[in-house]
């Protein structure tokens, strides 16, 4: 089909990879085995899975998917943390609103790989009280509902943890 | 019979911070403090709600699209919070504390 020079190695590993989410997650969404869904089912992924190397062709920056284990132990901490930060803004909503102390600040995002900066402006905005404005190369502007938070965010705990749980692969 | 208990439970506080987040947005004095107020449900809520559903079915393909009801809502409600507030703030709303900065610098 492909002559060699167009498809390495890489690629059909990677683009095996997404064939292989992706059948796995149009089976758990369907649960149907009939012939007639499972060819459906085949044309979508075949579709997807073209577009993804076109669009790679492209751009040029393929997502790897990585998830290992320490993503999840990241994932894990940061729910604790929407856990806790929900509390504080719970007792903010219910006590009295002159407690507010709402606080705007720039965080340097240049210690972070560029593939993880997504994950740390949405880990920001996921935790209640803090809330990522807005995000260039080198600062995320963090708006947050009180001042203690952005002293956390400033201590770049969050974000070591970002640049360890996704930064092995580069 | 202990899995509907902790159910209703996580249910329960699903509904509690749901509202404590409808009541944060009438209460919170500005926008982007609204924003936070809606966070709450945005994340808290869905991951105790969605848990407390998940709990009762029986495990089968339902459970695993109520996971994935779970993981997409958590990664495009702070997307959708953010676009929100990046337009505001690209379209010129302060926050509460330039507006009282540039009041001071008024009154100087």
């Amino acid at each position: 089909m492909y002559s060699k020079s167009l498809m390495d190695r890489k690629t059909i590993i990677y683009l095996t990879t997404w064939t292989l989410i992706l059948a796995i997650f149009w089976l758990l969404l369907s649960g149907y085995f009939k012939p007639l869904l499972l060819g459906f089912g085949l044309v979508s992924v075949a579709l997807v899975v073209l577009l993804i190397w076109r669009m790679d062709k492209t751009d040029k920056e393929p997502q790897q998917l990585s998830f290992s284990l320490r993503f999840f132990r990241y994932i894990v901490w940061l729910i604790g943390q929407v856990v806790l930060s929900s509390l504080e803004v719970t007792k903010l909503v219910w006590g009295s609103s002159k407690k507010l102390s709402p606080a705007t600040a720039k965080l340097p995002v240049t210690d972070i790989p560029e593939h993880s900066r997504v994950l740390y402006a949405n880990s920001i905005t996921m935790t209640p009280g803090t809330l990522s404005v807005d995000i260039d190369d080198d600062y995320v502007t963090v708006h947050a509902l009180d001042e203690k938070s952005i002293k956390s965010l400033q201590q770049g705990e969050m974000a070591s943890k970002i640049a360890k749980a996704t930064g092995e692969k580069n | 019979m202990i899995l509907e208990v902790i159910s209703t439970i996580l249910l329960i506080l699903g509904a509690f911070f749901s509202l404590t987040g409808a009541i944060g947005l009438f209460r919170f004095p500005d926008f982007f403090t609204r924003v936070h107020a809606a966070s709450v449900t945005d994340s808290i809520a869905t991951i105790l709600i969605i848990t407390g559903l998940i709990l009762r079915t029986d495990f089968d393909l339902v459970a695993v699209k109520l996971l994935f009801i779970l993981i997409f809502l958590l990664l495009t409600s702070p997307t959708a919070s953010h676009a929100l507030a990046k337009s505001a703030r690209h379209g010129g709303l302060l926050t509460l504390a330039e507006i009282r900065e540039s009041k001071k610098g008024d009154n100087d």
